[in-house]
């Protein structure tokens, strides 16, 4: 059985260099649609009716996004005479409420910091994508994340999904058992505003309806390295992100 | 002892003329006076010293009929009336809240104090005629007190085992002393002795196997212990205790009087049989204890496996003394009787609050109990006491008799042979594996009993409110720290018992006087003196009384080994830790707020008792790991609809036949069955056929007769 | 490494005349048997509903078909209930059973054909309607524990979205609750696993373990807390609507799902989809697939604390995901299907590097797999943990490679083609013993098998468009087929006047599988569950939509 630490050994190391440097390998991310300048007002009306849950607002011939509803159907990308500019970048956590301003852990937690993620009637790529953090490219725990299988143990609740109905009573005993300080990140546009699901009788349309959010980090799914950034703006190492174009609206259509 | 009788005749006078509540408070009152008689008479036997004789009338014919009360009656009549005290405490507390059923109290009362009596008689024997007398008293109010509650059928089956069983070993016992004394001058204890000189061997094995096994029936010793956990089971609560702190002791009574005073053993053998017999009964009792789920049959079991303790200590000592190493025999039963006492205390502690419990919800199925923690907050807080002494956990009283009976097991060093110390060795490892279960036996009783959530349909707060049996319960509990606590003081009296029987004194090695008196010792050289000076044995000299340190020592006098415990140390230890902790844990936390939240269950709405473990559960890795001695049916019954793939209901029913009822009884009793069966062949009713017989018989007659 | 293993499955082809007269000759006038439309090839209408448990019971055992999905719809008089089965090689047959609106008891089939147990009960809990002689019904989508009886929230009149006003749909615990225990046993109890589940990282679902202590005697699942309502909310959409519904339900199976539901549309419109766009399709499916049994291979890895052995896929995992999102913009492969082929077109250098990267993945796995295979402590925890034996599989029909470790050889690339996957040469592995480790062999097996057609699909692409125009008008019924990386997956689609969805439909493996999961759980040990939970691989929000 030995065997198995040499071939570890032999395979390397694949961590990514992030945080201390920008990931720019092909493939770690989707990207994401940034505000874009058409060519005339119609492109850009265009551009807003072909967006499913409303992220794209257009105002003349400019289509701002909103990217807390962008479920990355890419059809803004595929779909139009003239396609909607694109990023690749994954630094989308956004922090804050319309109350008050992120805070983020303090000292303790900064080096040591437990999570306890629940699904919430996910889809299931955002949960495959937290996933993704404890394997050899991203690593979490080098940085000082650990998951936890119990809330008395947690400081952070990461929530997937726009919270169905079911779900709701086990994902507010889930809160309730967390000890302070505690902080609800989240993750992916059903869980920030209900993603293709809207706000119904059997889906609340996001997080926000049922806890007090600290951080949003939108995408559909949102690719590792994003939630890895929104996990490290709960520690406070990063910042949230402060681009216009990344603010959020409620319920979508 | 005068006063004794006389008080206890009145009692039982009283009972019976009374009737009803002031019945009940006659038996509580007058009851403990006896008790606490017994206890004085006991305690002042021992200190002071001597003997005390009462002669009474002669029989002609057969002898005369005496009490006398040495040391060894002394020890007995002490720990009797330490159980008879609370007994009777909570005999007085039941019937102050009514508690007594349908039965008429004054038939009990009158059996108590007829019981009482004959237990004195008996331990204050002081001839063999007196003994069977008393003995076959005992038995048959013992007989009658299981039998009380007789409206169940199971009960009056328990009973009336238990009356068997206990003439089967009477008739043992009885043989035995015959055989004693066919040579004897008469029958009194010193006339018996002396006969005992004169035995064969074969007839000294013979006395030997007899009173083992017969007085062994009452010391619940494997395999003659079966009526034990059913009469538990079926006697009433208030008499539980009696038979579980008295009776059962009275077995061991038995067993020294007879094997170890009366006939000592030559031959080693007899020793070893004894510890075998002691090993098995102590691994086989706490084997069914731990996965026995009525709390009832569970003490039972557990009092099966003490007994198996005690008994080990005894078998020690007789190979011991009969090696001729005399203070290791020595030290071999004084823990067998610390132990015996231990057991008594904490056994009734046990079964009080048992009958506590079911007085409270009606149940006894520690499936169907939980949470009793809040119902009955005093009785949980005594019963923790109880199961941590059961448990041998420091400081407590179980520790230190357990801790004696290992060292003496381990002091087989000093035997000649091999194979005897490897017998000692295997039989130690059994007592380990003893001592194990016992905690996990003790654990599931606890925390399935009184933790957790309700798992039953009962509803008991208008009954506890109202006086608990405080005081009963509260006393033993102090009893079994103080025994914990100060062996050095427990051990030197036991000591004296234990002297005439052996001829030698554990006291030296068991409680060296360098901690009282510091300046002589004649058997430790002064360097070692030094050491144990520097080692702090003499720290708190003024204000820990006796510093209970109990050690044996063991090697020569240049270097001499030192095996120590000192449970009045390490209760010292132990506050200072708890107060330590106590202390830095609220500063540390002294700016932090506590918040009470729900119970994490994985976020269903609620946590059901269906949900929570069961003590089936919890017991259920020793059922299986032991799968080879409990060999159970399980028979599955499943009832299906309409699918295949959907059941609505898995019947399990788990039967179980006992280790010793599958091995020895059973295929007995088929063997007589089928003996019977056969001769029933022959009864058939055919005249011819009965002719044919007589003249069979005829002819081998005269056959034989021409022969000879 | 497969083995061909004698299959306990209905996989040889079904005669259609055999079928059709025997069907005809045992039930006579009770039925009228005509051709489909949408997808289903024969179509039985029963007459009287008394004769559906035994024409679904001959159907299932008798004929050899297998198990697909039932559809219940509402009309304004009546309910149209259609009960799928696959006859292997010949196609769909669909029993019709007209009901009048005012019935609400219609004979149960599940005692005939346990697979129909679950569909059922979804039935009952969404709509109403109750069967006779079913064994269980209730407490299934809609938790009795929180959820008022008498709701069924996909009836017509029941509206979708939220209305405060409408109190008596907000659930409430109900404290008198108790779980339908099955054990009676003094000593038995109920452990409960979840919702929230307790091992780090995991879907929300909730077991019951009824045991005695050791081993799990019974296990009963309380599922459907991902339970998102995609049917009701896709009611009154558009088509582009519908697609982003069917994709995101259950996202890691999204390519394959959202193909299911195109090609229902294409079916119900008569559109052809161009043979660039078919190629790639199977390019994209297969790359799912490949991705798919990885995760789950790493999940297995990681359930038995093989530390290194789990890195070592996912690190395989990660590549695949890289690899996708290089090739058509997304890890999970979103936003590529459309009605009538593929949304965009991939140049010959993207398909050069996925090629490359898949074969890397390819020989990763081999050199992973022959490791785990020498890996004693590994496999014990694997083999003979979660049995579910041939005769079982084939009593609930299991799908996907749960069954075809247990000797099913259910693969609809095999029996009911779609997009000229019979022109493509592979194998679908399949094992006897249905135990953990054959259900591992069976991945390991069908990734490479994944590999190996993807390769053919590259090589055999031409030139030529990848999208057809589409034609918004017409309404009708369609059904659309996949075998999604869990097993077969039915689609079916009503569309009305307008061309807006009327009633929308998805069957899932592992809705099917998930009745099969509690038979393989029980009478191990509690240490087992998680293991044969991650060996089944199944996904609690594709059976919750």
């Amino acid at each position: 059985m030995s065997f198995w630490f040499w071939h570890g050994l032999k395979n390397g190391i694949r961590t990514t260099q992030y945080p201390v440097m920008p990931d720019l390998t092909v493939g770690v991310t989707p990207g994401r649609p940034v505000k874009t300048l058409f060519a005339n007002s119609q492109e850009a009306e265009r551009a807003s009716g072909i967006c499913p849950t409303g992220a794209i607002v257009s105002h003349g011939n400019e289509s701002a996004v909103l990217l807390g509803n962008c479920v990355h159907c890419q059809r803004c990308r595929t779909s139009l005479p003239q396609a909607m500019d694109w990023r690749e970048d994954y630094e989308w956590t956004i922090g804050g409420s319309d109350q008050k301003e992120f805070e983020a852990l303090p000292g303790a937690y900064v080096r040591s910091t437990h999570i306890m993620v629940v699904d919430a009637g996910d889809c299931g790529a955002c949960l495959r994508e937290v996933k993704q953090l404890n394997n050899p490219f991203y690593n979490m725990h080098r940085l000082g994340l650990f998951l936890t299988a119990t809330p008395r143990a947690a400081d952070v609740l990461l929530v997937v999904g726009p919270v169905s109905e079911n779900m709701r009573g086990p994902l507010l005993k889930t809160y309730e058992a967390m000890p302070t300080p505690k902080k609800v990140i989240a993750v992916g546009a059903c869980a920030i505003s209900g993603g293709v699901f809207g706000h119904t009788f059997m889906s609340a349309g996001g997080v926000g309806s049922v806890l007090p959010v600290d951080l949003k980090v939108p995408g559909d799914p949102p690719p590792p390295l994003a939630i890895l950034h929104g996990l490290l703006v709960a520690t406070g190492r990063k910042s949230p992100s402060r681009e216009e174009s990344v603010a959020t609206v409620g319920a979508s259509a | 002892m005068v006063l004794f009788f006389i008080l206890a005749l009145l009692g039982l006078v009283l009972c019976k003329l009374l009737g009803g509540h002031s019945s009940a408070r006659a038996l509580a009152i007058l009851s403990s006076a006896c008790s606490l008689l017994m206890m004085l008479s006991g305690g002042a036997i021992l200190v002071g010293g001597h003997a005390v004789e009462i002669p009474l009338w002669n029989i002609a014919g057969m002898g005369a009929l005496g009490l006398r009360l040495d040391m060894l009656s002394a020890i007995f009549l002490f720990t009797a009336g330490l159980v008879y005290l609370p007994v009777s405490l909570f005999a007085g507390n039941l019937a102050r809240r009514r508690l007594y059923g349908d039965y008429p109290i004054r038939n009990y009362g009158m059996l108590h104090f007829a019981l009482m009596i004959s237990v004195v008689v008996l331990i204050s024997a002081d001839g063999a005629l007196t003994f069977l007398i008393a003995w076959e008293c005992m038995s048959i109010l013992c007989y009658l007190l299981v039998n009380y509650e007789q409206s169940h059928r199971s009960d009056t089956r328990a009973a009336y085992i238990l009356l068997a069983m206990g003439e089967a070993g009477f008739l043992a016992v009885v043989v035995a002393f015959l055989i004693l004394g066919r040579g004897a001058a008469d029958w009194s204890f010193a006339g018996l002795a002396a006969a005992a000189a004169q035995l064969s061997n074969k007839s000294a094995w013979a006395v030997f196997l007899l009173g083992f096994f017969g007085f062994g029936v009452k010391a619940g010793l494997v395999p003659v212990n079966f009526w034990l956990p059913r009469s538990y089971t079926a006697a009433p609560p208030i008499f539980v205790p009696v038979l579980a702190g008295v009776t059962l002791n009275l077995g061991f009574y038995g067993i020294l009087r007879l094997n170890v005073q009366l006939a000592p053993p030559h031959d080693p053998a007899m020793g070893m049989l004894a510890l075998v017999v002691g090993s098995v009964s102590a691994l086989v009792g706490i084997l069914y204890a731990t996965t026995d789920n009525d709390m009832k049959t569970m003490l039972a079991h557990s009092s099966i496996e003490n007994a198996g303790i005690i008994v080990t200590g005894i078998g020690a000592a007789m190979v011991f003394s009969a090696s001729r190493d005399l203070v290791p025999a020595a030290i071999a039963l004084v823990a067998a009787l610390y132990h015996m006492v231990n057991h008594s205390v904490y056994k009734t502690l046990l079964f009080q609050g048992t009958g506590e419990i079911e007085a409270t919800t009606g149940t006894r199925e520690m499936d169907r109990l939980g949470g009793l923690v809040r119902v009955l907050p005093v009785v949980s807080v005594i019963f923790l006491v109880g199961c941590l002494s059961i448990a041998a956990v420091p400081p407590f009283n179980g520790f230190v008799s357990e801790w004696l009976t290992l060292q003496s097991l381990l002091r087989s060093a000093v035997l000649a042979s091999p194979g005897v110390r490897i017998l000692f060795a295997l039989c130690g490892a059994a007592l380990a594996l003893t001592a194990a279960l016992a905690v996990t036996c003790f654990v599931k009783v606890y925390a399935m009993s009184f933790l957790g959530i309700r798992r039953g349909n009962w509803h008991g707060h208008a009954r506890e409110r109202a006086h608990p049996p405080r005081a009963a319960m509260g006393y033993l509990a102090v009893a079994c720290l103080l025994l914990g606590v100060l062996p050095t003081y427990v051990v030197p009296v036991l000591n004296r018992a234990v002297q005439p029987l052996t001829g030698a004194s554990a006291a030296e090695a068991l409680v060296p006087p360098f901690f009282t008196a510091t300046a002589e010792n004649r058997q430790l050289p002064p360097a070692f003196l030094e050491d144990f000076h520097n080692l702090g044995a003499q720290s708190g000299r003024s204000w820990i009384p006796g510093r209970g340190l109990v050690l044996l020592v063991r090697g020569s006098e240049q270097n001499p080994v030192v095996f120590a415990a000192s449970p009045a140390y390490s209760l010292v230890a132990l506050v200072i830790f708890l107060v330590v902790a106590w202390v830095v844990v609220s500063r540390a936390t002294r700016k932090r707020t506590l918040a009470r939240k729900e119970l994490w269950a994985g976020g269903i709405p609620k946590l059901l008792p269906e949900m929570s473990y069961t003590a089936t559960g919890f017991s259920n890795p020793v059922r299986v790991v032991f799968q080879a001695i409990f060999r159970p049916n399980i028979v599955e019954d499943t009832r299906e609809t309409v699918a295949v793939h959907f059941r609505t209901a898995i019947h399990r029913r788990r039967e179980e036949t006992h280790l010793v009822d599958r091995l020895l009884f059973h295929p007995v009793g088929d063997a007589i069955n089928w003996t019977a069966r056969f001769l029933a062949g022959m009864h058939h009713g055919r005249l011819n056929a009965y002719v044919a017989y007589s003249v069979g018989f005829l002819l081998v007659l005269l056959l034989l007769f021409r022969l000879s | 490494m497969s083995i061909s293993a004698p299959v306990v499955s209905a996989a040889e082809r079904v005669d259609e005349r055999k079928l059709v007269e025997g069907i005809q000759e045992r039930f006579g006038p009770g039925v009228s048997i005509s051709r489909g439309e949408g997808g289903i090839s024969i179509s039985i209408a029963l007459h009287e509903a008394g004769l559906l448990p035994e024409l679904s019971k001959c159907l299932f055992w008798e004929m050899g078909c297998s198990w697909g999905g039932f559809v219940a719809e509402e009309h304004e008089s009546h309910w149209r209930l259609s009960y799928v089965f696959l006859a292997s090689r010949l196609g769909w047959i669909e029993v019709l059973l007209h009901v009048p609106s005012g019935a609400h008891r219609i004979p149960s089939i599940s005692s005939g054909v346990h697979a129909a147990d679950w569909h059922e009960r979804e039935v009952e809990d969404l709509f109403g309607l109750s069967f006779e002689g079913h064994p269980r019904l209730g407490d299934f989508i809609l938790h009795d524990q929180v959820w008022p009886e008498g709701v069924a929230p996909h009836r017509k009149p029941h509206r979708k979205t939220m209305d405060v006003q409408q109190t008596h749909l907000r659930h409430r615990p109900n404290p008198d609750w108790r779980p339908l225990l099955v054990v009676q046993d003094p000593g038995a109890f109920a452990m409960p696993v979840g919702p929230v589940y307790e091992g780090g990282i995991g879907e929300s679902l909730h077991f019951l373990l009824e045991t005695v202590g050791e081993d799990v005697v019974r296990a009963i699942p309380r599922l459907f807390y991902n339970f998102r309502a995609v049917e009701k909310i896709a009611e009154g959409r558009s088509v582009p609507e519908g697609l982003l519904l069917a994709e995101r339900f259950a996202a890691t199976s999204a390519f394959a799902h959202s193909m299911g539901f195109a090609s229902a549309i294409e079916r119900l419109r008569n559109v052809e989809v161009p043979e660039r766009a078919k190629r790639l399709r199977v390019v994209l499916a297969e790359l799912e697939r490949l991705r798919h049994h990885t995760a789950t291979i790493t999940d297995i890895c990681g359930s038995t604390a093989l530390a290194v052995a789990a890195s070592q896929a996912s690190i395989v995992e990660e590549e695949l995901l890289r690899a996708s999102c290089a090739f058509s913009g997304h890890r999970y492969l979103f936003g590529l299907n459309k009605v009538g082929g593929l949304s965009r077109d991939f140049g010959a250098m993207a398909l050069g590097r996925l090629q490359r990267s898949v074969n890397e993945a390819a020989e990763r796995l081999h050199v992973l797999e022959d490791r785990l295979y020498f890996t004693s402590s590994f496999l014990d925890r694997l083999e003979d943990a979660g049995v579910v034996i041939p005769e079982k599989a084939r009593d609930l029909n299991l799908l996907g490679p749960v069954g075809r470790a247990s000797g099913q050889g259910h693969d609809l690339r095999q029996e009911c083609a779609y997009n000229e996957y019979e022109t493509y040469e592979f194998e679908v592995p399949r094992e006897s013993e249905g135990d953990g480790y054959a259900r591992l062999r069976v991945l390991f097996q069908e990734a490479y098998q994944s590999a190996r057609m993807i390769t053919q699909a590259i090589d055999r692409l031409e030139a030529g468009p990848v999208l057809v125009p589409e034609d918004r008008g017409s309404s009708g019924v369609g059904m659309g087929w996949v075998e999604a990386p869990n097993g077969a997956a039915l689609h079916w689609v009503r569309l009305d006047n307008s061309g807006r969805i009327e009633r929308y439909h998805a069957m899932t493996p592992s809705f099917n599988n998930w009745l099969g999961f509690h038979v393989a759980v029980e009478e191990f040990a509690f240490q087992d569950f998680p293991i044969i939970l991650a060996t089944f691989g199944l996904s609690a929000t594709e059976c919750d939509r």
